[in-house]
């Protein structure tokens, strides 16, 4: 009977400790008042599975803004900021519970959102307990296609990725151009959108759209496939990881043109995984980062001076996310989701690292995107495009 | 969690004969077809306790993954049928309604009569060819039927390709409220598992269990095996598609990174955890394989880490599964018929 008294036991100790862990929280009980205190700012980001590198990226670069306003005094007559970090594993599931678990908590903005498909599912959360929304890297168009009141983007979005891509493409004499994404809902969005954008009279010719799954290691049908076409300038949409294996491989295949990537892509690991002298010369539209932001310099001392670390992609937005959500209930001098919304639609001009800020009709952010290349084994500045 | 009743299958008398006195107290309550009652009366009574968004939503997620691990249960835990594909009928489920609800704009509950045909029409088209095969190659070829259905989804136009489909309407439109919508899932889920167990019990659960321990012998005995498997097939796939639409319901946006191979996995770990063809069992399994890696979100880091070691730890100590299934058998029979009954 020994078996039957451990589950017995283990049962009670799990509904004690519901009950004690839950006094108050009941559907009978009253609203706990959670209006003293620090205002906290809430964030879901993949810490775990396969996009948990970018979470410390983005965490730090938010915890650093937190820092920095609380420094000055805080805001709303001295109430502190504290960020909570959920992780949403990329993971739709995971997403929503860490959402709600945010919203339970009682965040007054969301300044996280990286993976778009797992972010989609949070929107509903947030907008229903009317939580603002900055997302600070999460840019495919179905965020903002739903139009609601409480979501703000400030990462390029994909079709203006897309066209910043095609005005490169063109102007670096592409003639013959393949897309290549990885059915990733983010990468697919921006390769349909460049290729329609292809398609328009003056531009490249488009050779192919192919498809990759992520996580293999040999993509030699694909290579084959697309260097039928005869490309001279090929745009992978997806993530750094392939982006560096795709590179090497179409190089080994023997193909002797250009390559452009997306922003998923702009990892100094590209060029590595690419190896030798292959990722050299790798263009890639991307939103500034601070390695190529004229002043950031400070910027990124202080942050590694905090984090004992270089600063990634997207500590710069996430950064921004706080700041501007910080700006926002200073101006709404309220915590009122709604209010700090109005606030957000009212900002003129606000300095982010992407430029002056005013939100547009769909609460994005207007251009921003630049081209970076390869030097020396790292993304660096190759022009503005406006 | 769920209204279970766990009275012996065949009607024999009790286990474990203790010579000189009956069954103790504590097997007769775990007997005890009141049980199911009160684990329904618990879950039931859990938002009284702790009703934030955030409990409320991970008590969904779990009430959706035992009847996920409930349907699995008949293909795996009765039939014996080794399925690593499970999550394609989940997602077939979850696709059919969210599709039918945002494209054509009907309610989500009128979906259900479409869903139960379509993951029917799945659970043939999947089942037909390949229960013909037998044990490895049964989980090989279920486990590239997963694979193809989540590549599908991730491909088609009407699926909305990877980022999928958002915008999927509540249960009763937005009319629930959380509270609402886990007192429905609670309610729905019990139905489910009832049903399942007392199928389990039926003349059709007896020739499962047939198959399961011996087809041969099933065969030689009448035992139509093709036909009964394939009914455990299709009652695992209209489980789990309906586990779909509630999953739909309470995400409101699905898109093929739920349905990875992963999750196929997960539900067939709560079905061996909790033990294998045992009602009760395979409910706590699913409770604790879905509330476990929310419990240990305070690690952070080494969540999963944790998660793992639980994982092995409960196998070392429970190789035969939190809460097996009993065999009912008087010594005599089980000295008869050796070890073959577990």
């Amino acid at each position: 009977m020994k078996p039957m008294r451990t589950v017995l036991g283990a049962v009670l100790a799990l509904s004690a400790v519901t009950v004690s862990a839950g006094c108050g929280q009941g559907l009978l009980g009253g609203d706990s008042d959670k209006d003293k205190g620090p205002i906290l700012l809430g964030m879901d980001i993949p810490l775990s599975g396969g996009s948990a590198e970018i979470g410390p990226y983005m965490k730090n670069g938010a915890q650093l803004a937190i820092d920095e306003v609380n420094g000055k005094g805080g805001v709303l007559g001295g109430r502190k900021l504290e960020l909570r970090a959920e992780d949403d594993a990329c993971d739709p599931k995971t997403a929503t519970a860490a959402a709600t678990k945010l919203v339970s908590a009682g965040v007054k903005v969301s300044v996280g959102g990286y993976c778009s498909g797992a972010t989609l599912p949070t929107l509903a959360i947030f907008d229903r307990a009317k939580i603002p929304m900055i997302i600070p890297v999460a840019n495919s168009t179905e965020l903002y296609a739903q139009r609601l009141k409480h979501v703000f983007m400030i990462n390029g979005t994909g079709d203006q990725q897309a066209a910043a891509a095609a005005k490169w493409l063109a102007k670096d004499g592409g003639t013959k151009v393949a897309v290549m994404h990885d059915n990733t809902s983010y990468s697919k969005d921006i390769a349909v959108r460049t290729a329609a954008e292809l398609d328009k009279p003056g531009a490249p010719d488009k050779t192919a759209v192919e498809a990759v799954n992520p996580g293999e290691s040999d993509y030699s049908a694909a290579v084959t496939t697309v260097l039928k076409g005869r490309p001279d300038y090929i745009y992978w949409t997806g993530y750094y990881a392939e982006g560096g294996l795709l590179v090497r491989q179409f190089r080994q295949a023997g193909y002797k043109g250009k390559f452009l990537v997306g922003d998923g892509s702009v990892d100094a690991k590209l060029a590595k995984i690419a190896g030798g002298q292959n990722g050299e010369g790798v263009y890639a539209t991307m939103t500034p980062t601070p390695q190529t932001l004229q002043g950031a310099e400070s910027w990124i001392a202080s942050y590694k001076q905090k984090f004992g670390a270089d600063p990634g992609p997207y500590s710069t937005q996430s950064y921004d996310a706080v700041r501007l959500a910080a700006e926002a209930i200073k101006k709404a001098d309220s915590t009122d989701g709604g209010k700090i919304a109005d606030a957000l639609r009212g900002l003129d001009g606000f300095q982010l690292f992407s430029g002056p800020l005013k939100f547009t009709q769909q609460q994005t952010i207007t251009g921003g995107f630049e081209i970076q290349v390869v030097k020396n084994g790292s993304f660096v500045l190759q022009e503005k495009v406006q | 969690m769920s209204a279970v009743e766990n009275r012996p299958v065949d009607g024999g008398p009790p286990v474990k004969p203790v010579r000189g006195r009956g069954p103790s107290l504590v097997t007769r309550l775990l007997e005890s077809r009141r049980l199911g009652w009160g684990g329904l009366a618990l879950a039931l009574a859990a938002p009284l306790v702790i009703a934030t968004p955030y409990a409320l939503n991970v008590m969904t997620s779990a009430a959706i993954f035992v009847m996920l691990a409930v349907g699995l249960n008949i293909v795996v835990g009765y039939c014996g049928l080794l399925d690593l594909g499970y999550a394609a009928f989940f997602a077939v489920g979850a696709y059919t309604s969210g599709v039918l609800a945002t494209e054509l704009g009907l309610p989500l509950l009128a979906t259900v009569p479409i869903v139960v045909v379509v993951t029917v029409l799945a659970g043939i088209v999947i089942g037909a060819p390949t229960l013909r095969l037998r044990s490895d190659y049964l989980a090989i070829v279920t486990l590239g039927f997963g694979e193809i259905i989540r590549i599908c989804a991730n491909n088609l136009e009407i699926t909305g390709g990877p980022s999928g489909i958002y915008g999927i309407p509540g249960l009763w439109g937005d009319a629930l409220g959380p509270a609402g919508f886990y007192y429905a899932t609670v309610l729905i889920v019990a139905l489910a598992v009832l049903l399942a167990a007392r199928l389990g019990r039926s003349r059709l659960g007896r020739a499962w269990r047939f198959v399961r321990e011996d087809e041969d012998a099933a065969e030689a005995m009448g035992v139509h095996t093709y036909k009964v498997k394939l009914a455990a097939y299709i009652g695992g796939a209209i489980w789990g598609g309906l586990a779909g639409v509630l999953f739909a319901a309470q995400l409101s946006a699905i898109s093929p990174a739920s349905f990875t191979f992963l999750w196929s996995a997960l539900v067939l770990m709560a079905v061996v955890l909790g033990g294998m063809g045992s009602t009760p069992g395979v409910v706590i399994g699913a409770i604790v394989i879905s509330l476990a890696p929310e419990l240990l979100r305070g690690l952070a880091d080494y969540r999963f880490f944790v998660f793992g070691v639980l994982l092995i730890m409960v196998m070392i100590v429970r190789p035969q599964g939190l809460w097996p299934h009993r065999s009912r058998e008087t010594p005599h029979t089980a000295a008869r018929s050796g070890e073959a009954a577990e």
